[in-house]
């Protein structure tokens, strides 16, 4: 359980995480999916003490890294972060071969071993000895990506963070990191975390997904579910709005959308997403919905979530 | 028939820079009829921005054009700052992507929208002290004249409350005394709209006025957007990357690649039929099966170096069907199907 919050000035707490709980099991991709503000990648920041959870637990393996308010263990390189944009997270006076050095100098390793760890890590992602000299600005938006990914895995990482690692890259650039991520992950057997808020990723990433909304998780289960067959009315909105590139196909102009997101300092009463739900009734308002297991492994936090699903079947079929 | 709104002839923009000159925008065509929602698509550094910022004459100023621009049969091109004043958000309005960077941060939104309103019905010059108008009525009205003028008396012009409620703003009272910095970027993103229909042009540019907003937020814009050519006639062109937004709202669909048009057709065409192997290619870079891990197809390589002067097709480099003919000469774009127009060899 994590519960993340930053102190802003003395009057309130803000709480950008609330109650957050999962397991990721080895090898295997979890999609984050949600929309801005929803706690993304806070969530990402406080799994790897970059940002320090207010409280809860974070467990690697059976070592526990953080508990309650203490920090039990360090990570040493055995989770690492992949940032969206290579621009602002590759340092622009640095060369390559220092970047993705850069993770192995609190890991006290000798310069050779590093040198060689380095190269290891860019054959890796496919970017051959030429590019040890380079300045970020010398790359592309899909070498700079790359890069990126060979400064996470040159600490050999058990656990690899990856907060919208293509949003930033023309379609087809994200093809191939898409690609090269999955080959990575079964020649290296990472476990991913990986935050999208673009639902045809997640789907096509990911074993299971949470999808997250003001803070709280909505949603969780298997991918397949999750993503084509929701339970929590938000995510049908998140797969509703989602433009289709099939003009056949237009399933954005066809619904409804109420609404904002909801304010992280002063949420909505209730289920946080009743504002903009179709389905609110005054329960919504005024009971905060716990997540519940409806099918095998699937868990939704909406009251109503298996009524709504027998409701769509029903017209479906 | 539908009347021809914009029309753009044999158009080539070129920037100077230290290194040379970078040929953004190739000998592009394309007229825009009324309540035609065109899309114009590609990947980063196709010329697709600056494209519509030549149709607005907002080139930055190490940019030079060539070619013919007209405006409802009008030419545009050569015009003066005084004269482009009349057409840039009077006829010509425009959306930028980022909404932030074109309000005012430090005047309330009532006051924005009331000023872009007054100044341009009746070009007030009030006998108060120099004002300084918000950037997206400056870009509107054109800077040199607005340096001279004066601030317009405090009224609130009461078609704001109006506008902000056309863009479905649902709280508009309160909207109005707001700063910008007390906006989601949804609404900020939607007052510029209000703001930029509030004068009611006849077309609309849009430049990716949606990539920096969350997807239900865009759903809502794009909603609207396609709901003012429906109701008030507008026109729009629209300047994305993303394919899924342009099979989403356009009548028809511009790719663009490096500087040349490629392809130009209905959208259901573009989409069901792509001519050009670029188009194709693109297509299938996305994913969308929920079959998981089935491998990506991609597009290797990357767009050619602009500053190049390139013989044939620019596209020969990453394509799968090149042959000798394609790097020989220059690719005529031509009429494939009915309305339907790409630039390759394997269509001659």
């Amino acid at each position: 359980m994590i519960k993340p919050g930053y102190g802003k000035g003395k009057k309130k707490r803000v709480k950008l995480i609330q109650k957050v709980s999962f397991k990721v099991f080895s090898g295997e991709t979890l999609g984050i999916v949600g929309e801005s503000g929803s706690g993304k990648t806070t969530l990402l920041r406080a799994i790897s003490m970059i940002s320090r959870p207010t409280q809860g637990r974070v467990k690697l393996q059976d070592e526990t890294i953080f508990e309650n308010t203490k920090l039990h263990q360090r990570i040493n390189g055995r989770i690492q972060m992949i940032f969206q944009d290579p621009d602002s997270s590759l340092n622009p006076a640095m060369v390559v071969k220092d970047i993705v050095a850069e993770p192995l100098m609190p890991l006290k390793v000798d310069r050779k071993k590093s040198e060689e760890l380095v190269r290891v890590s860019l054959r890796d992602v496919g970017l051959d000895e030429e590019f040890l000299n380079k300045y970020p600005a010398q790359l592309s938006g899909g070498q700079k990506q790359r890069v990126s990914i060979a400064r996470a895995l040159v600490s050999h990482p058990l656990v690899l963070l990856l907060d919208e690692p293509t949003s930033a890259l023309d379609a087809a650039v994200q093809a191939q990191v898409l690609n090269l991520l999955i080959d990575l992950q079964k020649q290296l057997r990472l476990t991913f975390i990986f935050v999208t808020h673009n639902v045809f990723v997640a789907r096509y990433m990911s074993d299971r997904a949470i999808v997250l909304y003001g803070g709280s998780v909505r949603e969780l289960g298997p991918a397949e579910k999750v993503l084509v067959e929701p339970l929590h009315p938000y995510t049908s909105t998140l797969i509703a709005a989602f433009p289709v590139p099939d003009p056949k196909n237009r399933n954005l102009l066809g619904m409804e959308i109420l609404g904002e997101p909801p304010s992280i300092i002063n949420p909505p009463a209730g289920c946080t997403f009743h504002p903009r739900c179709p389905y609110a009734k005054d329960i919504c308002r005024s009971e905060e919905p716990q997540l519940r297991e409806i099918f095998d492994d699937h868990f939704a936090a909406c009251h109503f979530a298996l009524e709504i699903f027998n409701s769509k079947k029903g017209v479906g079929s | 028939m539908m009347e021809e709104l914009l029309k753009v002839e044999n158009l080539w923009v070129r920037y100077e820079s230290p290194g040379g000159k970078i040929h953004a925008v190739n000998d592009v065509s394309l007229n825009l009829k009324e309540k035609e929602f065109v899309a114009v698509v590609g990947e980063s550094g196709a010329g697709k921005s600056t494209l519509a910022l030549a149709v607005l004459g907002l080139l930055p100023t190490n940019g030079s054009t060539t070619g013919n621009i007209f405006y409802e049969g009008k030419e545009i091109t050569g015009l003066g700052r005084t004269e482009w004043e009349k057409f840039r958000g009077t006829e010509i309005g425009m959306i930028f992507q980022e909404p932030l960077s074109s309000l005012n941060p430090i005047e309330n939104v009532g006051k924005q929208m009331s000023e872009a309103l007054e100044v341009n019905k009746s070009r007030i010059v009030a006998k108060t002290r120099l004002y300084d108008y918000s950037p997206a009525s400056r870009v509107m009205l054109g800077q040199s004249r607005l340096s001279l003028m004066r601030r317009p008396r405090r009224v609130r012009n009461p078609e704001v409350l109006e506008w902000l409620k056309k863009v479905r703003i649902s709280d508009p009272e309160s909207v109005v005394e707001r700063y910008p910095f007390q906006l989601s970027g949804g609404m900020m993103q939607r007052v510029m709209i209000a703001m930029a229909l509030s004068l009611r042009p006849s077309l609309l540019l849009a430049d990716e006025p949606t990539t920096a907003l969350d997807v239900t937020t865009q759903a809502q814009i794009l909603k609207l957007m396609k709901g003012l050519v429906e109701e008030q006639n507008t026109a729009i062109l629209l300047v994305t990357h993303d394919l899924g937004v342009a099979a989403q709202v356009a009548d028809r669909v511009i790719v663009m690649y490096a500087g040349d048009v490629i392809e130009d057709g209905l959208v259901g065409d573009v989409f069901s039929n792509p001519l050009h192997p670029y188009t194709k290619a693109l297509l299938r870079c996305y994913p969308r099966s929920a079959k998981a891990r089935e491998r990506l197809e991609t597009l290797g390589g990357v767009i050619p170096d602009l500053k190049q002067e390139i013989r044939g097709c620019k596209f020969a480099e990453r394509c799968e069907y090149v042959k000798d003919g394609c790097r020989a000469e220059q690719v005529r774009l031509v009429e494939v199907e009915k309305n339907h127009f790409a630039r390759c060899t394997l269509h001659y």
